[in-house]
């Protein structure tokens, strides 16, 4: 059996991904590891998302379901609590092994999505220290116990990180009668959304405290308590500032990696900001045939991107045709955290690439400007731009001129105070 | 060194607040001190290395007061007025191997451990390393064990059904001027202390077995013999075979006391009840020393010693394929191993560490960054490639030296149903099948002068490990899957591990239902994410499986819930 | 005047509100809900409330649900109480209603996934 297009990952950017490429054409097999589809949105049963696609606040679950919903109503196989054990290259395109209940599969394909999402930085990646108790979770974490599992993680906890899943679950765990002690961030700025630091922490009268870190924690069974300490710029605890909180569970939201794993046992090489694949504006990956989106792509804060990322994606894989690249580098300056893509096949259609960037830091108004050859082409103002918040835009670098461009370069320009 | 001599050396150290006095065939320190690291320098100068007049420290410490020994808060009779033939104090590598080469005789073999697991002391926490024994010189009981125990690893571990490589390890020298003494040096450990395995490799050629390695290598002395074990999954499988072979090992049970009559123990009371066996074996571990104070047969001291390891993600265990360690110009000097190594070990991780710090706290497994920083600067000298940002955990371990730095392997001096294996610190992993092997027929002969002890002739040496399904071919894998569809359903992504693995674990002889338990066994959660996706569903798959609420499963001991039951406890409507 | 982060959606409108004779001015909003939540903080503020209810299947212990309207902010813990009383017993799906009219606010409960359709194998 060869199928068009395999995407790897069932949560909201492959099953847009599967679709996509169903749409267009395409021969898919979805695979997904949990026994459900919908990925991290079956946990996520707080709203708002959906509202740029659908113009309504759903929850995560409504969400990712009309996705499902649509995706059964196509007939599009979905091999569902079935693991990627490894992807073998072969001369017609790529073998998908996995395993499942039925035993060892392999699949062959001309192309793969590569939708695995991506996971939380955990406690000890940000150097915390003590003994090694029950009550450390990640944000995930605990939300999987208590949005799907019903059940309590904590009764009074502190959390770091004011990621927006962090946040999400400060509100979360204070409406299932938790005490939630206060948001410990070491950055001198909120990492999450900030509505989520008005609607979670504001409205429950929770604390956050910037430039502030847990350093250690105690107890050694059931955690006991956490020593918080103010940071430094370079965001290193300051000695004599530590402070012990008597708690029972410590949560943190310290971060997303992108799971990448299958991607680099196929060569596929990442990128250091983004920490997902270099890929050019059909999001393929710079090996041929081999496509990615979603959190994997980049982590994204709204899920409406993911599901465009995943469709996209889709779509390419749908249309691949193995050709030569003509590549040409968007590179940016240090005012960027990261842009996707990275870069861009010339002998595509380039007329409507959809960037996405984040700042590296909080910036005022400010202007994004594209040169290229050295030569100022495009730029937009911007009041404020914060890490946190993702930037979408679309431009049409076909008629700024990339078809003959030797580079394309963004830059921000603060306006002065 | 005379007692007389040694006094005025404490004196001129410690300015008379601490003296020394011979009894009982011991150096027995008295004194006051403020200064953890005084008293250790204390003991350490009274101390002849390798003695067996041991130093016993009753040096008053008060800079700081240990917690008391943690017991659990089980209480029952379940063990009470039980007369085993041998009593095993202490679950780790030493208690459990002993258990497995009594089983080769009819004996009621009993192993008692405090913790909710065993392997939860040092030979739970150390690196896992199969030592050659290049710092070893004749003369002391590790050297006795040493070769014997190396050489008994591929045996053991096939008979176990636990993973072991050897590996090889290298020791890493910049300086050329260095070789010709370390050239003597190894060849007087070769020839004369008999550490066959040795020898000199050139710094090419070093980097053409571990091209990572620090370029600037201009020598290495090499122990091929050298390799690497799972050090819990070793004693975890010693313990198993031991039940298997007629063993009983009773977790969560602490010895708090004995009594001792004529030179014999002839009860020793638990948080489960009073028993009466008829030989008492000492593997405590750090406590040591405080169940041969309950036994009356304290002769020696334990100063607890604490290191820290890092695990590094997979990725990184592409780096490098063996163990290393850097010595600076003190490689023939005395100190321990400081900045420890790197080892790749059995499941392709890199493990770096462990420092050595002393300290008073025997059961203070806690981490500090200022560890980690150490070790990672020592370590980055030999592969410069390394980065903490590959860490994904780390965990702290107390070993259990003496002050002659030395094992302790005998019969008590003063009580006589009673056999010491204390003091067993690195490289006590490797010596243990040895050491086991000689504890058991000491046993045995202590034994048989009261009654006759016969052969067990169903002893079975082979204990089958759960299968490891992420290292078998698609056609062996799709065999077990056929037979078992749970060990198609994939439960720990990162670590690849099925339902049916974790099954597996729990229907073992030695069950231990706790998250943790089940990572030691199986290993769900020992991989990037750190149980961060898998850790609700193994919770769950124990609850099921023990037919209890989720918020009923532990982390580790009783004391350890992880939730906290049902969001949604209120009142339901009729 | 009052400052207010608006919740409308993720861009997180900095806006600013004051009485304006009988109505109010709100400046620093982007389209007209940014407005219409100023002004409802100002009066009767408002909010949604996303949780679970348990469920009598042992597959899915909790279905996830949420108000099918905003409810008055002050009334949050009473519907989390209410939410305690219900088991799902039926095998319900995504839009169903759960509790009707919860506590007379005029809005209801509704489950926001199908999971309890999805049986497991």
């Amino acid at each position: 059996m060869m199928y068009d297009v395999i995407v790897i990952g069932g949560g909201p950017g492959g099953l847009a991904a599967a679709i996509s490429a169903h749409e267009n054409g395409a021969h898919v097999l979805l695979i997904e590891r949990e026994a459900r589809l919908g990925g991290m949105l079956k946990q996520c049963i707080h709203d708002g998302f959906g509202l740029a696609r659908f113009g309504e606040r759903l929850a995560g679950p409504e969400y990712v379901e009309r996705f499902i919903d649509r995706l059964e109503e196509l007939g599009i196989e979905a091999h569902t609590q079935t693991f990627v054990t490894r992807v073998e290259k072969t001369p017609a395109g790529f073998a998908v092994v996995t395993v499942s209940r039925d035993g060892v599969a392999r699949c062959d394909t001309r192309t793969l999505v590569l939708a695995t999402g991506c996971r939380e930085r955990t406690a000890k990646q940000v150097f915390i220290h003590g003994t090694r108790p029950a009550g450390v979770f990640t944000a995930g974490t605990a939300q999987h116990f208590t949005n799907l599992l019903g059940e309590l993680p904590t009764r009074r906890c502190v959390i770091l990180g004011s990621g927006d899943i962090g946040l999400i679950m400060a509100r979360r765990l204070t409406l299932e009668g938790a005490e939630v002690l206060g948001v410990y961030e070491a950055k001198p700025t909120p990492s999450g959304l900030t509505r989520n630091i008005h609607q979670c922490l504001h409205d429950y009268n929770i604390p956050l405290h910037l430039s502030h870190t847990v350093t250690r924690v105690f107890g050694a069974d059931r955690l006991t308590g956490v020593e918080v300490a103010e940071v430094d710029e370079t965001m290193r605890p300051i000695p004599g500032t530590e402070q012990r909180i008597d708690c029972d569970a410590l949560i943190v939201s310290v971060g997303l990696i992108p799971e990448n794993e299958l991607a680099e046992s196929l060569g596929v090489p990442l990128d250091g900001h983004t920490r997902g694949p270099v890929c050019d504006g059909q999001l393929m990956t710079e090996v041929p045939g081999i496509f990615s989106c979603g959190n994997a792509l980049h982590v994204n804060d709204l899920v409406d991107y993911v599901s465009a990322s995943g469709e996209l994606a889709g779509k390419s894989a749908a249309h691949f045709a193995a050709h030569t690249r003509d590549e040409v580098a968007l590179t940016i300056s240090d005012d960027f955290g990261y842009l996707v893509p990275q870069r861009l096949d010339r002998t595509e259609d380039n007329s409507g690439v959809t960037l996405y960037f984040r700042s590296a830091a909080v910036l005022g108004p400010c202007r994004v400007v594209l040169t290229i050859d050295g030569k100022e082409v495009w730029s937009r103002r911007y009041p404020f731009l914060r890490p946190p918040e993702m930037q979408q835009l679309t431009l049409d670098f076909d008629k700024l001129g990339i078809a003959h461009a030797r580079d394309a370069h963004f830059t921000i320009e603060v306006a002065e105070a | 060194m005379k007692i007389s001599a040694l006094n005025r050396k404490l004196h001129r150290a410690f300015g008379g607040r601490v003296t020394a006095a011979l009894a009982d065939g011991c150096i027995v320190l008295r004194g006051e001190l403020d200064c953890w690291d005084d008293v250790v320098r204390a003991g350490q100068m009274a101390a002849t290395k390798y003695a067996t007049c041991h130093v016993v420290n009753d040096i008053t410490f008060t800079g700081g007061k240990d917690a008391p020994m943690r017991v659990p808060a089980l209480q029952d009779d379940a063990l009470d007025g039980q007369a085993p033939d041998v009593l095993i104090i202490g679950g780790g590598i030493s208690g459990v191997s002993i258990a497995r080469e009594l089983t080769r005789q009819k004996l009621d073999i009993l192993v008692v451990d405090k913790e909710c697991d065993l392997a939860l002391g040092a030979s739970g926490r150390n690196d896992g390393e199969v030592h050659p024994g290049i710092d070893l010189g004749r003369g002391s009981v590790k050297h006795k064990y040493i070769r014997r125990g190396n050489a008994m690893y591929d045996q053991i571990c096939k008979e176990l059904d636990v993973p072991f490589r050897r590996v090889g390890q290298y020791v890493c020298f910049q300086h050329s001027w260095l070789r010709p003494a370390v050239w003597g040096y190894c060849m007087w450990r070769k020839y004369h202390d008999g550490i066959a395995d040795t020898e000199l490799i050139s710094g090419r050629e070093l980097l053409r077995r571990e091209p990572n390695f620090n370029p600037k290598t201009r020598f290495a002395i090499s122990n091929p013999d050298s390799g690497c074990v799972c050090p819990y999954g070793l004693t975890i499988a010693y313990a198993e075979n031991a039940v298997q072979n007629g063993a009983r090992i009773a977790l969560n049970t602490a010895v708090l006391g004995m009594d001792v009559a004529d030179g014999k123990i002839t009860a020793v009371h638990t948080n489960r009840g009073t028993l009466h066996p008829a030989l008492v074996i000492n593997a405590a571990g750090v406590f040591a020393e405080d169940v041969a104070r309950m036994a009356d047969d304290r002769f020696f001291s334990i100063h607890p010693r604490r290191g820290t390891n890092s695990i590094l993600d997979r990725k990184a265990g592409a780096f490098m394929h063996s163990i290393a360690s850097v010595k600076g110009n003190d490689m023939v000097s005395k100190t321990h191993s400081k900045g420890g190594g790197i080892l790749h070990t059995v499941h392709d991780n890199l493990l770096i560490g462990p420092d050595a710090v002393e300290t008073y706290e025997k059961e203070n497994t806690a981490t500090y960054p200022e560890s980690i920083a150490h070790v990672f600067s020592k370590q980055k000298v030999t592969m410069p490639a390394l980065t903490e940002r590959d860490i994904i955990t780390y965990f702290t371990g107390v070993r259990a030296p003496t002050f002659e730095e030395d094992f302790i392997i005998e019969r008590g001096r003063r009580t006589h149903n009673l056999i010491h294996v204390a003091g067993i610190q690195s490289p006590g992993l490797t010596t243990a099948p040895a050491v086991a092997e000689d504890v058991a027929d000491m046993a045995v002969r202590i034994l048989a002068r009261e009654r006759p002890v016969a052969i067990n002739p169903d002893f079975d040496p082979h204990r089958p490990g759960i299968p490891v399904l992420r290292e078998m071919d698609d056609a062996t894998r799709a065999e077990y899957i056929a037979k078992n569809p749970d060990y198609g359903v994939i439960v720990c992504r990162c670590e690849e591990i099925s339902r049916g693995e974790i099954l597996d674990a729990l229907r073992s002889n030695v069950c231990v239902p706790t998250v943790d338990g089940v990572k030691k066994r199986v290993r769900p959660g020992m991989g990037r994410c750190q149980g961060g996706f898998c850790s609700p569903q193994v919770v769950r798959i124990i609850a099921e499986y023990l037919g209890v609420p989720l918020s009923a499963v532990r982390k580790s001991s009783a004391d350890a819930p992880i939730t906290f039951g049902p969001t949604k406890s209120g009142e339901v409507q009729a | 005047m009052k400052e207010l982060t608006c919740i409308g959606c993720p861009r997180g409108c900095t806006l600013k509100i004051e009485r304006d004779g009988n109505g109010w001015s709100v400046t620093g909003n982007t389209c007209p809900r940014g407005r219409e939540f100023a002004i409802s903080e100002m009066t009767a503020p408002k909010r949604t409330i996303c949780s679970t209810v348990r469920t009598a299947f042992p597959d899915a212990p909790v279905l996830p649900v949420r108000v099918s309207a905003d409810i008055p902010k002050d009334r949050i813990f009473d519907v989390m109480d209410a939410l305690k009383t219900v088991t799902v017993s039926e095998r319900i799906g995504r839009g169903d209603v759960v509790i009707p009219n919860v506590l007379g606010l005029g809005v209801d409960v509704i489950a926001t996934s199908s999971l309890l359709r999805h049986r497991p194998e």
